[in-house]
């Protein structure tokens, strides 16, 4: 399972989007933490590795933020923005900016779920970051 | 005569002008991009009138280079015969004491992860690395062991002596093959998922004087963050195929990790990015028009590294501004692709040599002796015959998906084989069951042949070498591979049974 932290803003709160993700992809969405009032919401959910990537695709399509908190540290020191990464991000969450420095996108990236990226560094300047142990404590009491 | 002279010396300029005007703080220096810039706005003529030298420079993965270093002698003393540094096998080759540091040694201990070039990285940063070394002894030198703390200011020498550096150009990398592979061009996606290249195109040095007009040995050059010189041609110089190289050598006591960083490449090695960058001087129009060359005027293969042989297939041309765009076009297809070295850092450089010329804290030189132009890079003369899968394949013995269990049971007696290859009516693969499968089926009671195949076969191609299929099979731990051409018809089989009677004959 992937630990996934929803956005929902002022506009779309209201609509029972994670339900109708549910029964749209028949895929089990399970609610760690939420906080939802008038302003938003912001949801830790948990969804299996393989369903991944389009129940992120359906949340997003439908105006919600998706993040997975922390998963990837890049060490400014260590990288060169050779660019090695970035053909290997499946959701183009790496990129290079005018002056040739490459860019990571944290909130689009899909954590140590997906690493495509960690292997690929010369510098070895990009880590997979672990849960620690209150959040995997969290995990396992569902 | 007085005008004709004038005229001439309007035409030309020579490096101990270039010289004097660093001195009284005249130069006009620009780079290589800059350079470009003004050509196209102002014309050949105003950029040969307003420019005296154009910097070039690059930082990329430079596997041919290493470090030579001067230990001192121990008390007794040692005839160093094997040695290691952090682990990494250091080369002896000379009397004693001298060692040379390959970039692309591993180390015994964490092998891919840190290699020579990290050694030379950690020199440089000041850090303290162990010596440990071995030695049969002698009467003058008589200790056998020795194991020892440094740092660069331990060592007497410390010179970065690469033997290939620089290439003009590269190739831009991909891979047909349906997994992923990783190679000294990176991690590449399977079926063309993505692309790489290396290289500063524009800004290349060797690309902004592509006749070596003015490099050769003697060119002073920006190395590693201090000043070094070209020595001659590099190893596999190909300069009529625009893939010139040099080899260079500079003192490394003085240069900085940011422009000389030990690399991992994964399953594949570890390697030292170098970054070099050479002044052009501007001492004719000719050189203005050669370093006013863009991007778009660059091109390079696109190559598959899917397929492991010398001569890999060449799928499309690109040019180096396609390549920097960050997608590239082959066929109908738009692959993404990614740069292994670093842009910025070629940019940096070429600024950094810029205003050390600018601030008179560096002189050019004339070569001693230019580049070849004309030599040739040869292939290995190769003795001993190699075998490639076509030459051990076999006869497939195939069946259609509407066979029944039974049928396949026959046809695995009769044929005495363990292995029958699955085809639709135009004889392309679609799946493959083996003798194991039948038992299995039978034992369960099934006797549908859908129920039982495999789809996702691994299969070989024939122009392979028998190694990396060999390899293959291993690797997926079964014994047989169907060979197939580019459309998935198949061609033939090999199994682990085939290889090992040529590998045993």
């Amino acid at each position: 399972m992937v630990r996934i932290l929803l956005r929902f803003s002022e506009n779309i709160v209201e609509e029972p989007i994670i339900s109708q993700i549910i029964i749209e992809l028949k895929v089990p969405i399970n609610i760690i933490t939420a906080h939802v009032d008038s302003k938003g919401g912001e949801v830790l959910a948990e969804v299996p590795d393989e369903a991944l990537k389009k129940v992120v695709k359906a949340f997003r399509k439908r105006g919600a933020t998706v993040s997975i908190p922390k998963l990837i540290e890049i060490d400014s020191e260590k990288c060169v923005s050779c660019g090695a990464c970035i053909t290997l991000c499946p959701i183009e969450a790496i990129t290079m900016d005018e002056d040739a420095s490459v860019v990571f996108n944290q909130e689009k990236c899909l954590g140590s779920t997906c690493s495509a990226c960690v292997d690929a560094c010369p510098t070895r300047a990009i880590k997979s970051v672990k849960q620690n142990s209150s959040e995997v404590a969290a995990n396992n009491a569902h | 005569m007085e005008a004709l002279k004038l005229s001439s010396k309007k035409n030309k300029r020579t490096i101990e002008e270039i010289n004097e005007k660093i001195r009284t703080g005249n130069v006009q220096v620009l780079t290589a991009e800059e350079m470009k810039k003004l050509v196209e706005s102002s014309g050949v003529e105003v950029a040969f009138k307003e420019v005296d030298v154009v910097t070039t420079g690059t930082f990329g993965a430079m596997c041919s280079s290493g470090a030579i270093i001067n230990v001192g002698h121990s008390d007794p003393p040692i005839k160093i015969q094997k040695a290691w540094i952090n682990d990494v096998e250091v080369c002896h080759s000379g009397a004693a004491v001298d060692l040379y540091v390959g970039a692309t040694v591993m180390s015994e201990r964490q092998p891919f992860e840190y290699g020579g070039g990290h050694i030379i990285e950690d020199l440089v940063s000041g850090k303290e690395v162990e010596l440990k070394a071995m030695a049969y002894g002698t009467d003058c030198y008589p200790r056998t062991q020795v194991k020892t703390n440094l740092t660069k200011d331990d060592l007497n020498q410390f010179y970065l002596l690469n033997f290939r550096n620089c290439y003009q150009r590269y190739n831009c990398a991909v891979n047909s093959r349906d997994e992923t592979i990783y190679t000294y061009m990176g991690k590449l996606l399977p079926r063309l998922k993505n692309a790489t290249f290396s290289g500063a195109g524009e800004l290349n040095p060797l690309m902004n004087d592509p006749d070596y007009e003015t490099i050769g040995m003697g060119t002073r050059i920006f190395l590693g963050g201090t000043q070094g010189y070209v020595i001659g041609e590099g190893t596999q110089h190909d300069p009529q195929n625009r893939f010139g190289t040099i080899m260079i050598r500079g003192d490394a006591k003085k240069m900085s990790p940011e422009f000389l960083r030990g690399a991992s490449f994964t399953r594949y090695g570890t390697t030292l990015y170098v970054g070099l960058g050479i002044p052009i001087p501007i001492l004719n129009e000719g050189l203005v028009k050669k370093t006013a060359i863009r991007d778009e005027e660059i091109f390079t293969n696109v190559v598959d590294y899917g397929v492991p042989r010398r001569d890999r297939p060449k799928l499309a041309k690109v040019s180096y501004k396609e390549l920097k765009s960050g997608s590239i076009t082959v066929g109908d297809r738009r692959i993404r692709v990614s740069s292994l070295s670093s842009l910025k850092t070629a940019r940096k450089i070429a600024g950094t040599l810029k205003s050390w010329i600018e601030n008179g804290e560096f002189f050019l030189t004339a070569p001693v002796e230019r580049l070849p132009v004309d030599s040739v890079f040869k292939p290995m003369r190769q003795t001993e015959e190699v075998s490639f899968v076509a030459n051990v394949m076999q006869k497939a013995v195939t069946c259609s998906e509407t066979e029944a269990v039974q049928a396949i049971a026959e046809r695995i007696v009769t044929r005495s084989v363990n292995h029958i290859v699955m085809v639709d009516g135009s004889g392309k693969l679609t799946g493959i069951v083996t003798s194991w499968d039948i038992t299995r089926a039978l034992a369960q009671g099934k006797t549908a042949l859908a129920d039982i195949v495999t789809r996702r076969v691994i299969t070989a191609k024939p122009d392979e070498p028998l190694e990396t299929a060999s390899k293959r099979m291993a690797q997926h731990n079964i014994s047989a591979l169907p060979v197939i051409d580019n459309e998935k018809k198949v061609l033939g089989i090999v199994t682990a049974e085939d290889v090992s009677k040529l590998l045993g004959r």
